[in-house]
C-alpha cells in the first residue's frame, strides 16, 4: 500500500465510527483526538486494525507520543517506509 | 473512609497470614503437554463460531494454549498499569490509612506477573503485547482516582470470573488449573478492597460532579468494559495457532450470541454492584 492507500484506509476506518460527521472535513491534518474522532478506548481497536495492514504486531508503549494525533502521523508511525 | 480503614487492616492480617512462598507449590514441566487443555474449550472465543468446526482436537488444544497465553499476557499488561497506579497512591493524604494494605496488593501483584511472565515466556517465549493508550486529559476532583479504582475492579472482576471457572477444571492442565486457583485466592480480597475503594470515592466525589462529567464517566467504563472485552479476542492468537483470517476472525467472533451472552454473565457482579451504589442509573448492556 503506499501512502495515499493507507490514509484512505484510516480515513474510512474512522468514518465508519462517526457516520454523522462531516467527511469533507477529514483531512490528513484534522486533530483525530480534539475532534473527538477517536478515543483512548478506541485506540485498540485501531491498533488491530493497522496490525492487519501491516502485517506487523505493534507494542503501543514504543510509540512515540502524538502517534494518533492525525491521519498523517498515524501513517508516519506505522508506516515509516509507505510512500506517496 | 472508615469502613475502607478497617477493611484494609483486616486484609493486611490475611495477606500476613496466607503470605505463600514465592513459586506458590506449583510445578512447572520443561515443556507444555500439546495434549492437554491449556483453556477451557467452552470458555474458547470460538465457542459457537463456526470457524471451531473446521478444527480437529489437536488444533483446538493449539489454540487453547494460545489462548492461555492471551489470558495470562492481558493479566500482566493489566497488572503493570495496576502496579504503576497502586504504586502512585501511597502515601498520598488521601490513601495514607490504607497505604499498608497497598504494599500487599503489590506484593500480590508483582507475584502474579511473575508467575503469568513465566508461563508466557517458558511455553511460547513472548508476552502478547499490550494495545491500551490513554490519552492525557483534564479530570474533575478525584475523578482520575474513581476511574482508576474502577477500571481496577472490572479487569480483575473479570479476570477472577475466569479464574473461578479454570481453577475447577478437571479437564485442565493441573499446572494451568494451580495458577488460576493461585490468583483468584489473592484476588478476593483485592477485589474486596476494589469494591469498597470505589464505592468511597463515587459517595466522596460524585456528588459534586456536574451531570456531564458523571454522564463522561459512565460512557467511559462502558467503552473501557468492552475493550477489556475485545483483549480476549486477540487476533495474534489465532495467528499463532495457525489459523488463517485473524482479523476478521477477532471481530466476528465478537459478535457471537455466545460471546455476547459470556460477556453479559461473566460482568454482572461488577455491574450489578456499580449499578446499586448508584454509578450506573440502569444497567448497560454489552
Amino acid at each position: 500500500m503506499n501512502a495515499t492507500e493507507i490514509k484512505a484506509a484510516i480515513r474510512t476506518w474512522i468514518l465508519d465510527r462517526h457516520p454523522n460527521y462531516d467527511a469533507g472535513k477529514l483531512t490528513d491534518e484534522t486533530p483525530l483526538i480534539e475532534e473527538r474522532l477517536l478515543t483512548s478506548i478506541q485506540v485498540m481497536d485501531l491498533v488491530l486494525f493497522l496490525e492487519d495492514l501491516t502485517g506487523q504486531a505493534v507494542d503501543v508503549t514504543r510509540l512515540q507520543k502524538g502517534a494518533f494525533s492525525t491521519l498523517e502521523a498515524i501513517r508516519q508511525a506505522f508506516f515509516l517506509g509507505a510512500s506517496a | 473512609m472508615g469502613d475502607l480503614q478497617g477493611l484494609a487492616e483486616r486484609l493486611s492480617i490475611l495477606s500476613e497470614q496466607d503470605r505463600p512462598p514465592v513459586d506458590r507449590g506449583l510445578e512447572w514441566p520443561d515443556a507444555f503437554d500439546p495434549e492437554a487443555w491449556a483453556f477451557s474449550p467452552e470458555l474458547s472465543v470460538l465457542a459457537g463460531h463456526p470457524a471451531l468446526d473446521a478444527l480437529d482436537e489437536a488444533a483446538r488444544k493449539r489454540l487453547a494454549f494460545f489462548e492461555a497465553v492471551n489470558f495470562f499476557s492481558l493479566n500482566i499488561n493489566g497488572e503493570k498499569a495496576l502496579i504503576e497506579g497502586l504504586a502512585r497512591q501511597c502515601y498520598r493524604p488521601e490513601t495514607g490509612d490504607v497505604t499498608g494494605y497497598i504494599h500487599h496488593f503489590l506484593e500480590e501483584e508483582s507475584q502474579h506477573m511473575r508467575i503469568f511472565g513465566a508461563f508466557c515466556m517458558k511455553y511460547a517465549g513472548k508476552v502478547y503485547p499490550d494495545r491500551k493508550v490513554v490519552f492525557p486529559r483534564e479530570h474533575a476532583i478525584g475523578e482520575a482516582d474513581f476511574l482508576f479504582w474502577t477500571r481496577v475492579m472490572l479487569f480483575e472482576e473479570i479476570a477472577d470470573a475466569y479464574n473461578v471457572r479454570m481453577m475447577n477444571d478437571a479437564s485442565l492442565d493441573p499446572l494451568v488449573c494451580g495458577i488460576h486457583r493461585m490468583h483468584h485466592q489473592d484476588e478476593s480480597r483485592h477485589l474486596a478492597f476494589g469494591r469498597q475503594m470505589v464505592r468511597d470515592l463515587w459517595q466522596t466525589h460524585a456528588p459534586a460532579w456536574s451531570d456531564e462529567v458523571r454522564a463522561g464517566v459512565r460512557e467511559y467504563l462502558v467503552g473501557y468494559l468492552v475493550s477489556i472485552w475485545k483483549e480476549y479476542h486477540n487476533p495474534a492468537m489465532f495467528r499463532d495457532a495457525g489459523l488463517s483470517g485473524a482479523y476478521d476472525l477477532s471481530v466476528s467472533s465478537f459478535e457471537t450470541d455466545t460471546t455476547r451472552e459470556r460477556r453479559r454473565a461473566l460482568s454482572r457482579n461488577a455491574l450489578n454492584y456499580l449499578t446499586r451504589i448508584g454509578v450506573f442509573e440502569e444497567e448497560p448492556q454489552l
